[in-house]
């Protein structure tokens, strides 16, 4: 079915384009939240959050660009948004004489075969969410700091360290 | 390995973003590096590996279902936008008339209840109102920029607090006029703020 008359059937509230929709991209927004988040139980619920948010936002999307790109984008928002509620968790959790523990890199991922996909689930949050933003997915350095609300500059530093800590852990 | 303080620019050169004076300056620098000259290999191998990552991995278990669990309940956005804005309207003017009744003579100078209306009422209009404004700000906050959504959590924290405060001063002393006005004024700055944010992430 032509994907322009998918989206505008469910902008009208039919259930079943949109779930073509989502058949259709859940594998690519399921990529990007398991590479930000680098936890697969994390990757599974802001998919569901993503595609839940982008059925109450389809009236907004006016076809001024890919439907999959505002997709990703909404997708990206919705990572990072839980990011932040997780963030706060953590810290009410976290003791005070601790606080290093909030950048510990996470342990990869079960199901991330590849070296390459190991790595990059081991780096630190930071790090890795301007690596999989910037590397992975192209976004510039100006798009990923309003996004996440950092300086264009710290998005530069933290794709050079992600690098670093990339280079070095595939040449172990 | 690479000089310690070239990091930077061998990031920018294989990135291409490097104007064409720094870049003939770098490339002068790699003929004479080798260390550096291997960093820039690793660099792009680093770079051919990532363009290689799969752009689409399929969970391990169909989301769906819990999806449509939950969008079952829920208008798309078209036939939301006018009722969500008709909730925030309506809020803010819940609002507005709770600030109203603790602006107005009668709060100001506070009076025991009766029959239910007085300070007590009026505090639970306010809480009721704003609960609203926040969920619906909540809902929708991710039209605003993650910055100002910083900037407005932080200056919500701080009126929250003085809400706080002035609330347990009211608690301890239900007749001071003054008190009264500090909530008062905490209050309105918190509608104001809630009402900018409603709008902004509304337009």
């Amino acid at each position: 079915m032509d994907p322009t008359d998918l989206i505008h059937r469910a902008q009208q509230g039919d259930r079943a384009a949109f779930e073509a929709l989502y058949r259709a991209h859940v594998g690519r927004v399921y990529a990007l939240c398991l590479r930000l988040t680098a936890d697969a139980a994390q990757a599974e619920e802001r998919t569901q959050d993503a595609f839940v948010r982008a059925w109450e936002r389809l009236a907004t999307f006016r076809g001024e660009s890919a439907f999959s790109s505002w997709l990703y984008r909404l997708t990206v928002n919705e990572v990072l948004l839980g990011r932040r509620a997780e963030h706060r968790r953590e810290q009410r959790i976290v003791t005070a004489d601790d606080p290093a523990a909030l950048e510990r890199p996470r342990e990869p991922a079960a199901g991330l075969v590849l070296d390459l996909e190991r790595a990059v689930a081991a780096l630190p949050s930071g790090a890795r969410e301007v690596f999989v933003l910037h590397d992975v997915e192209g976004y510039r350095h100006e798009e990923i700091a309003r996004l996440t609300g950092i300086a264009v500059g710290t998005s530069k530093a933290q794709l050079f360290r992600a690098r670093r800590l990339l280079r070095e852990a595939l040449n172990r | 390995m690479m000089c310690p303080h070239m990091e930077a620019k061998l990031n920018e050169y294989v990135d291409g973003a490097l104007a064409a004076p720094d870049r003939a300056s770098l490339e002068a620098h790699l003929a004479e590096c080798a260390g550096c000259r291997a960093a820039v290999t690793e660099l792009r191998s680093l770079s051919a590996a990532t363009a290689t990552l799969p752009r689409s991995i399929e969970p391990a278990r169909d989301l769906w279902t819990g999806i449509a669990g939950r969008i079952g309940k829920r208008e798309t956005g078209y036939g939301k936008r006018f009722s969500r804005g008709a909730l925030a309207a309506a809020a803010v003017l819940v609002i507005a008339l709770g600030v109203y009744r603790l602006l107005s003579p009668f709060t100001a100078q506070y009076r025991p209840a009766e029959g239910g209306v007085g300070w007590a009422a009026v505090q639970a209009d306010v809480d009721r109102a704003t609960e609203e404004l926040s969920r619906i700000l909540a809902a929708e906050r991710d039209r605003l920029r993650p910055e100002t959504v910083a900037l407005l959590e932080r200056n919500l924290a701080v009126i929250d607090a003085a809400i706080a405060e002035s609330r347990a001063a009211l608690a301890r002393d239900p007749a001071n006029a003054e008190l009264h006005q500090l909530f008062s004024a905490a209050a309105r700055q918190k509608v104001e703020l809630l009402r900018w944010a409603a709008r902004a992430a509304a337009s």
